[in-house]
């Protein structure tokens, strides 16, 4: 703690600023009252975009889909989409399908994630326990498809690996069935436990318009009762043949955030079912070049944090001019700086939770260096016992 | 809602006055090339008639060719890209910065959310934005050097050649 005049700042982070994520907050105290807030991000900035500039097309869609262990079918769908604009080639209608399947899977995977570690900083253990086992339902579904738990890597440019088979969407429908009547054993709780409510009913309340002139969106800002939503806004993949409904909420409290984030998973739910009983024939890839056309693109889509652009620039050869990514977290940093003043120093775990801030999404360097400085590739079982020995 | 045609032609109207050239990149799409003098105002703009929201701000790098024989070397410039998203439509101001004149002045007294995007813009492509009050790096590290913009293209890494990735 640090005084300055009458002025007592407490720095938070970079470790654990009650997230398992390095930011650095300072807020300025008044008793338990905030009275100020700053944030320094970039604690894990990568270079990827300068990164993307040295790769070819093909080797940034895996590169882009490492932004984010959480929301990595998005990036590479978001990338994906510029890559095949500037081409002038559209994925078979069956590969959109399976892409917006992906996507809807991942973000019930996504919310319910948030809602343990949300949970979790409200001092809501058993919460948070329940929904991350529950998620692994929707972890496992993943692997079905793909493989992979975390980094399914089921986009191509010009369509998708993997197929869904009757046999897979048999027990994706089974799956569901489990989250959705889970997700309503969380609803119940959080609109009728006394203690939750009151740890989150009336705190950080952003009013519509204080929402807009913030900049807040994805299910912050749709809490605070504005209607936007990408997949709805402007219709991706095949959104428009299989649409969904935009959750809002009026209250525009950490209690809205977590009503709409829950209601968002029953619509997921609700349009892969839709999707597995309509998924269109034929095939799951067309032909991309290699060489993509000079020329820029802009794509949009909705992470489950919120609105993701992409801007992709190419000069007619094998490797991209620019990559751009504005990741959705960025965008609402300002809101917890703006609300924490007022709250209660113990506010702020749940209040920096509320946005659902995503560390891979603001910072996009991390580097593994062995003692004598080379940068290397480790194994995963080197990597694992350094972790083992560092923290011995 | 209004429709992307109505959204975009209304940006457009509104653009007008500052506008060197429009261009319409695809049917969403509409790009404005507009004076860096006229920045703030075609912004103003912009915000006054609440023209959807900002979106991002992408800073690009445009080295120069280098020279014919016998020519000088032309100067480089960095090109700044503000996106606004209305619905479906998005609506592009751009201006060039050549290296020499890289200045311009912060949007973040307009549209609040544009600080971290001119932050970024400031220490990944050097571009002086007068006005933006923070200071030191935002994504960089600490002891980052002075003059060192890792988004120009002259950028390749510390002593070491230009990055070469395997395979690519």
């Amino acid at each position: 703690m640090t005084t300055d005049t009458n002025k007592f700042v407490i720095p938070i982070g970079p470790q654990h600023p009650a997230l398992k994520e390095p930011a650095n907050f300072e807020f300025w105290v008044d008793g338990e009252i905030v009275t100020g807030a700053s944030v320094r991000l970039g604690y894990v900035h990568r270079g990827i975009e300068k990164g993307a500039e040295a790769r070819t097309w093909t080797q940034n869609l895996y590169l882009m889909e490492r932004i984010c262990g959480i929301c990595s079918h998005v990036h590479a769908t978001a990338y994906t989409l510029g890559v095949e604009k500037l081409a002038g080639v559209a994925a078979p209608p069956r590969a959109n399908a399976i892409r917006q399947l992906m996507g809807e899977l991942e973000r019930i995977h996504s919310h319910m994630l948030w809602l343990g570690v949300a949970a979790h900083e409200g001092g809501f253990d058993s919460l948070f326990m329940y929904s991350w086992r529950d998620r692994e339902t929707v972890m496992d579904l993943l692997e079905k498809i793909s493989g992979n738990k975390v980094h399914y890597s089921a986009n191509l440019l010009g369509g998708v690996k993997f197929d869904i088979t009757p046999e897979l969407a048999a027990e994706i429908h089974k799956g569901l069935d489990f989250l959705e009547e889970r997700n309503k054993f969380y609803l119940k709780v959080i609109t009728t436990d006394e203690t939750f409510i009151g740890r989150t009913r009336g705190i950080g309340t952003m009013t519509t318009e204080k929402a807009e002139f913030l900049g807040a969106i994805g299910p912050t800002a749709r809490a605070s009762g504005i209607a936007r939503d990408i997949r709805v806004d402007a219709p991706y993949l095949i959104y428009d043949q299989f649409p969904v409904k935009v959750m809002t909420h009026t209250s525009g409290d950490l209690h809205g955030r977590f009503i709409v984030r829950i209601n968002e998973t029953f619509e997921s739910i609700r349009v892969i079912r839709e999707i597995l009983d309509h998924l269109p024939g034929g095939e799951l890839t067309t032909r991309v070049p290699r060489r993509i056309p000079a020329g820029e693109a802009v794509s949009r889509v909705e992470a489950p944090r919120g609105e993701l652009l992409y801007f992709v620039a190419s000069n007619g050869s094998e490797k991209p001019e620019r990559v751009k990514v504005r990741t959705p977290s960025l965008c609402n940093w300002s809101t917890v700086l703006s609300l924490a003043i007022g709250l209660k120093l113990a506010d702020m775990p749940m209040l920096l939770s509320g946005i659902d801030p995503c560390f891979s999404c603001n910072d996009r360097s991390v580097g593994l260096k062995s003692a004598n400085q080379d940068p290397q590739i480790w194994s995963w079982e080197k990597l694992r016992q350094y972790g083992i020995e560092y923290y011995r | 809602m209004a429709s992307t045609v109505g959204s975009l032609g209304a940006a457009e109207a509104v653009l007008t006055p500052f506008a060197v050239a429009f261009t319409r990149p695809s049917p969403e799409r509409l790009d404005v090339t507009i004076h860096p003098d006229n920045l703030l105002t075609a912004i103003r703009a912009l915000v006054d008639e609440s023209w959807g929201y900002l979106s991002a701000i992408i800073g690009i790098d445009r080295p120069a060719q280098p020279p014919a024989e016998g020519e000088l070397q032309a100067e480089g410039a960095v090109e700044v890209l503000y996106l606004f998203c209305s619905g479906a439509a998005v609506v592009t101001l751009r201006i060039n910065l050549p290296y020499s004149q890289a200045v311009i002045p912060t949007i973040s007294g307009i549209a609040p959310t544009a600080m971290l995007y001119e932050w970024e813009l400031r220490e990944m492509l050097g571009v002086d934005v007068v006005g933006l009050r923070v200071t030191g790096h935002l994504i960089l590290a600490d002891e980052w050097p002075e003059g060192v913009y890792p988004l120009r293209k002259s950028f390749t890494g510390f002593n070491q050649a230009a990055t070469v990735v395997k395979g690519a």
